[in-house]
């Protein structure tokens, strides 16, 4: 099946048109967009940092997380709020867009990640973990968010 | 030599050139600005929400400062020499952009309110350390610094709206 219909119907709502006619709709988006991107990333970040051994060492890396959670939860909520209506108002664009879906995709695999293994083991007991699956799970945290955000901020400049 | 002079000097620039003129220096150079600018902000707001006593509360303030230093100079670095790269590869793009020299005005007061919290509040650290609403010094350069670089983050992104600014900006003639 085809998403291309839906992406139609999305570029024809009366939303679509609002938001590409008024010329300060999209960049108040867009800055909400980033600042809850930055928000966001802080709070994967510190927790990803303590995984690898390489940041808040002497907490327990469980309270890091819990700590973290709320900034992380809200951070990615604000972020899929102000996302929607970009899509929305650029819907044929985003379609075309190759790094729309490798965004869409990450998102995915990212957002699965984050909330079942990575929780997971920020919420294990450290002595059971051992001294590699921590470094692993930072890691492939950072990479798929950093994955993300450049096929985000690419879509804009390169489609 | 006005600064004008220097922004157009620069644009002249054989490198500026051949940058403003590739496909991919902008797309990798802004690009690049965003991720480390996730690094940078980021770790500083998660600084900055534990010294506002707004969250991070279960680590010591010191803690936050020097364990998470490293990685935010790290962001700083990335975002400070692509942003530099930036400028220098498109000028007088910049040069009569109104949301660029407030972003500017915004770093200058965020590094003066670092500097500040660093030689007065700062220097008390060990007797609030460890407090989940540090004193009012301390949670005043963490909403300011939250305030400030959430502001550098907005114009930042606003320097790609330079039309959407106050008239008397325009009545300047700067472009």
């Amino acid at each position: 099946m085809s998403l291309l219909p839906f992406f139609q119907w999305m570029e024809s709502l009366p939303i679509s048109h609002a938001i590409q006619s008024a010329a300060w709709y999209s960049p108040i988006i867009q800055v909400i967009h980033l600042v809850a991107l930055a928000t966001f990333a802080g709070a994967v970040v510190v927790v990803d940092l303590r995984l690898m051994g390489l940041g808040l060492n002497r907490r327990p890396l469980a309270q890091v997380a819990r700590d973290a959670h709320p900034w992380l939860v809200g951070g990615l909520v604000v972020l899929l709020i102000t996302g929607i209506p970009q899509v929305l108002s650029l819907a044929m664009k985003q379609y075309y867009s190759p790094f729309f879906w490798w965004k869409m995709e990450g998102l995915a695999v990212a957002t699965i990640f984050t909330f079942t293994l990575r929780r997971k083991v920020t919420l294990t007991d450290e002595r059971r973990l051992g001294p590699l699956w921590g470094k692993v799970v930072g890691l492939v945290s950072m990479t798929l968010w950093t994955g993300v955000t450049v096929g985000a901020r690419l879509i804009g400049l390169l489609s | 030599m006005s600064l004008r002079t220097l922004f157009e000097a620069v644009a002249t620039q054989p490198t500026s050139i051949a940058i403003r003129e590739s496909i991919y220096g902008y797309p990798f150079l802004l690009t690049s600005h965003v991720v480390g600018m996730c690094l940078f902000a980021g770790l500083i707001a998660m600084m900055d929400l534990r010294l506002a006593g707004l969250g991070n509360l279960g680590t010591p303030c010191s803690e936050m400062q020097k364990r998470l230093f490293p990685w935010q100079i790290v962001g700083l670095i990335v975002s400070f020499a692509t942003g530099l790269t930036l400028v220098y590869s498109d000028p007088m793009r910049f040069y009569g952009n109104f949301y660029f020299w407030l972003k500017n005005l915004m770093m200058l007061l965020a590094l003066v309110n670092a500097v500040v919290f660093h030689l007065t509040t700062y220097t008390s650290v060990a007797l609030w350390d460890s407090d989940p609403v540090p004193p009012s010094g301390a949670r005043l350069a963490g909403v300011l610094s939250l305030a400030l670089w959430a502001g550098i983050v907005i114009t930042g992104r606003m320097i790609a709206y330079s039309g959407l600014v106050p008239n008397w900006w325009i009545g300047l003639k700067l472009t």
